[in-house]
């Protein structure tokens, strides 16, 4: 028997959920003291303490024991605040636990690391190799269901020898020996019954143990909540070190990715939430004197959008110190003097510039450290941070990841012969469409959905452009990702399914509607689209069937700038690329000569005389003449703000005049114009 | 020790020996090659340069920019990109190939020809070496001659490296390429 083999076995799994419930438990307590919270603690250590004994663990029994002593007199009572002495007790006597229950899982090779436990992060964990087992078996028994569908199609194959036997029998001997022909028809009607059974089976078994596979993949991902309480704590000790108070809040737990992934950003975020705590949360008079409650507040949320995973910690201290940084930048030669950098350049200085490694900068602008291993997590691991700061209000640092293994739910859809999955979570709606709307749809490149017209893209074009138009009835897939909704034609839905998708391996580009790859049931490839990709197919599309309803000749670009040698540069840039091109001086000239001629592009600068560059795009786009016509920002104001701003009045693309740069150009107007 | 007893050492330690050295290291003087056809034509590949031949795997085709890659196969759990051996040959597309070669090294790459006439073991000194192929985007080095016919010989390294550069793979990543390369 296994319990003979190692007492410890079933201990270890139950102090482990014991132990993480208390942590857990702790924590909350010190935020929400309350007598449920109390009593669910009481009974979570006196279980332990009991389970302890029985395997003779006294250490942990004894610790289980003067915990329960800590709480019992708060049984009970409307306690409003633990006091922070019998606060830290807890946290002490938790602490020691944990490091027992963790010797027991992991023993010891020397002596107790006793010393490891300032800097061990609780790792969150994934029984990896008790699923790859499972896996195993599950791909063991889809393996040996083939012979059963290779049983049944041979099944099939005598019953139809047997018909034809019985066929013989009448025409080789008509009317005699009736009992054997009734008894071969028999047999070969039994026959097709039982091969019929048989079949239905196997597809059952079939679509049930690739369900079991699917779960079983998406359980080798752990959930994001696992590292919520090794950052409340951390948190918490911080605000203990620094006596502040601080309440922590977390959202997102539910949210699964692969475990590496969780490990590296919780060890940047234990960083990212100390920081926030010691240099953002002020202290409590002072937070009295803005107006603000006395308690500070630290939140982390954790966003899955498509193929990103966002992490984000938000405070609502007093945000970075941007005079500070300015001075330290400026006497570093990172800015030149006199000049005005807006307060974003400031932030992103923290990250970019290096100077978060200098310890001068550190003790004035205090977060250095922590920004530089978040900073060092995000390129790990092909992911960016961002910072946003409102001077006295708070800040949020946001790390930003690419997901590698993610577990969803998909659509398996047909189009053009081929089938691939398509994320369950992006679509909204699926509609039938006789075969002339499926016609209709895919020539205009647009679909009407809840008295809106959206883009339609047909999903053949995009992932099998070599398969025949069909002109059969489909069905019109209405999806939304990134705010816009649009809706993608396939031949047929072939159900659902849960997958864990990948991203696509090394020397394999593809079209950017494919968003990764999933592995079948047989262990082949399966293509997983992507919700961003085929919403910019889709957007594409239809801007190419709205302005060029044939593949005519192209269409002339528009210049529009007031610098005479950058119309000159820019004209020359384009002719030399094929285009035809067409300036104006200011953007007054540009809107009239916009209504004379067909464009196929505008190309404008920003500062000039007059209307400027932002208003040429807006008053264009909201022309139902002009609005159809993309537009490029060509500007030498490289700001986050000038960038938000174009994007805001409309316009496709943003090139900085500064890196300019011909090839950068003339892809944006390839993507825009074709 | 006696006479008797070493030499049973010896020949213990030999037995030993014998699974712990890789086969192809016995024998200098032979090259172990997999005759191939691709788009019809006859062609070898050195077998130490390959990690596993297989034939009718599905092939799922994946929509991008690149026409020599046929799409994605799976290996036991991995996905693997299937690039034609024929378009990368610089013959015109013919019908879908039914062999994958495995090519030795990383990142994971298969390459698909047509047809498999044979495994060979021929002498050294059978192979006509060339000290850099430029024919054929360089994706040929040495020829052999065979059952009476001359068959060029496809270098995988090389294949691979034209793979890496039509994949926009970043170079650097091509140790395991390198140190297969007997």
């Amino acid at each position: 028997m296994a319990e003979a083999r190692d007492p410890l076995r079933y201990f270890r799994i139950e102090a482990r959920e014991l132990v993480d419930q208390i942590s857990a438990a702790v924590l909350d307590l010190d935020q929400e003291p309350g007598p449920d919270l109390v009593a669910r603690l009481l009974r979570y250590a006196h279980t332990l303490k009991g389970a302890a004994r029985v395997v003779k663990q006294t250490e942990i029994a004894d610790r289980a024991h003067e915990f329960e002593d800590v709480l019992v007199p708060h049984r009970g009572s409307a306690v409003t605040q633990m006091p922070a002495d019998e606060m830290r007790e807890l946290l002490r006597l938790n602490d020691e636990i944990v490091q027992f229950v963790r010797a027991l899982e992991h023993p010891p090779r020397e002596k107790p690391a006793v010393e490891q436990i300032d800097d061990e992060v609780p790792a969150p964990r994934a029984a990896t190799a008790d699923l790859d087992e499972l896996l195993d078996a599950v791909g063991e028994a889809s393996a040996r269901i083939a012979p059963l569908r290779d049983g049944s199609r041979t099944l099939a194959g005598i019953q139809r020898r047997v018909e034809a036997f019985s066929d013989r029998l009448r025409v080789a001997r008509p009317g005699g020996d009736a009992g054997t022909r009734a008894a071969a028809q028999r047999l070969a009607g039994d026959m097709g019954a039982l091969g019929r059974r048989l079949i239905d089976a196997v597809d059952q078994v079939e679509r049930e143990l690739d369900e079991v596979r699917g779960r079983a993949e998406g359980l080798r991902l752990v959930s994001a909540g696992t590292i919520f309480t090794a950052l409340h704590r951390a948190v918490h000790d911080a605000a203990d070190a620094e006596g502040k108070r601080v309440r922590f809040a977390a959202h997102g737990a539910e949210t699964r990715l692969g475990p590496q992934v969780l490990n590296q950003v919780n060890g940047a975020f234990l960083h990212v939430v100390r920081n926030a705590v010691v240099h953002g949360i002020e202290p409590e008079a002072q937070r009295m004197a803005a107006g603000k409650p006395a308690e500070g507040s630290i939140t982390v949320d954790v966003q899955r959008r498509g193929r990103w995973i966002h992490f984000r910690c938000t405070d609502d201290g007093r945000g970075f110190d941007l005079a500070a940084l300015r001075r330290v930048a400026e006497t570093r030669g990172l800015l030149p003097a006199g000049s005005e950098p807006d307060p974003q350049e400031l932030i992103d200085l923290v990250l970019h510039g290096g100077i978060s490694t200098s310890d001068a900068v550190t003790e004035v602008a205090g977060r250095g450290i922590g920004m530089d291993v978040a900073r060092d997590v995000a390129l790990q691991l092909g992911g960016t941070v961002n910072i946003k700061n409102w001077p006295g209000q708070g800040a949020t640092v946001e790390i930003s990841l690419p997901l590698t293994l993610l577990s969803m739910n998909g659509l398996i859809v047909e189009a053009g012969g081929t089938v691939v999955t398509m994320p369950l979570d992006a679509v909204r709606r699926c509609v039938r469409l006789p075969a002339e709307d499926v016609t209709t749809a895919a020539a205009s490149g647009r679909f009407a959905h809840e008295g809106q017209v959206v883009p339609f893209l047909p999903l053949a074009r995009s992932i099998a452009p070599a398969a025949p138009d069909r002109t059969g009835s489909g069905v019109a897939i209405v999806l939304s990702a990134d705010d816009d909704t649009v809706a993608v034609g396939v031949d047929r839905l072939a159900g659902t399914t849960t997958l864990v998708a990948r991203p696509l391996p090394d020397l394999a580009p593809a079209a950017a509607v494919i968003g990764g790859v999933a592995i079948d049931m047989d262990g082949n490839p399966r293509l997983v689209l992507d919700a961003h990709g085929l919403v910019a197919a889709a957007l594409q599309d239809m801007s190419v069937a709205g302005s060029s309803p044939e593949p005519g000749p192209r269409l002339p670009i528009l210049v529009v700038d007031d610098s005479l040698t950058t119309r000159m540069l820019e004209r020359s840039i384009l002719e030399s690329a094929g285009y035809d091109v067409d300036l104006a001086a200011s953007a007054e000239e540009g809107l009239e000569r916009a209504h004379k001629r067909d464009y196929g592009l505008f190309l404008t600068d920003i500062d000039m005389p007059g209307m400027d560059g932002f208003g040429f795009v807006a008053t264009t786009r909201a022309d139902p003449a002009l609005g159809h016509i993309p537009a490029i920002l060509v500007s030498s104001r490289a700001t986050a703000e000038d960038r938000r701003r174009g994007q805001e009045v409309g316009a496709s693309a943003y090139v900085i005049k500064g890196e300019f740069n011909q090839e950068e150009l003339l892809a944006h107007i390839r993507r825009l114009i074709l | 020790m006696t006479t008797v007893e070493r030499r049973i050492t010896r020949l213990r330690t030999d037995f030993d020996r014998s699974f712990a050295q890789p086969q192809d290291s016995h024998d200098v003087e032979h090259v172990e090659l997999l005759a191939v056809r691709a788009a019809g034509r006859p062609y070898a590949l050195r077998l130490a340069q390959t990690a596993g031949l297989h034939p009718d795997r599905p092939v799922t085709p994946l929509p991008g920019p690149l026409p020599a890659l046929l799409g994605l196969a799976g290996f036991v759990g991995a996905v693997v990109p299937v690039y034609d051996l024929a378009a990368l040959l610089g013959h015109p597309a013919a019908d879908r190939p039914r062999w994958l070669v495995m090519a030795a090294g990383t990142p994971l790459l298969a390459l698909a020809f047509h047809d498999v006439d044979g495994h060979v073991r021929v002498a050294a000194e059978a192979i006509i070496s060339e000290a850099s192929g430029d024919g054929r985007r360089g994706v040929l080095r040495g020829m052999v001659a065979l059952d009476g016919a001359t068959r060029p010989i496809i270098d995988v390294p090389a294949a691979r490296a034209v793979v890496h550069q039509m994949a926009g793979h970043a170079p650097g990543t091509e140790e395991g390429a390198a140190h297969d390369v007997r």
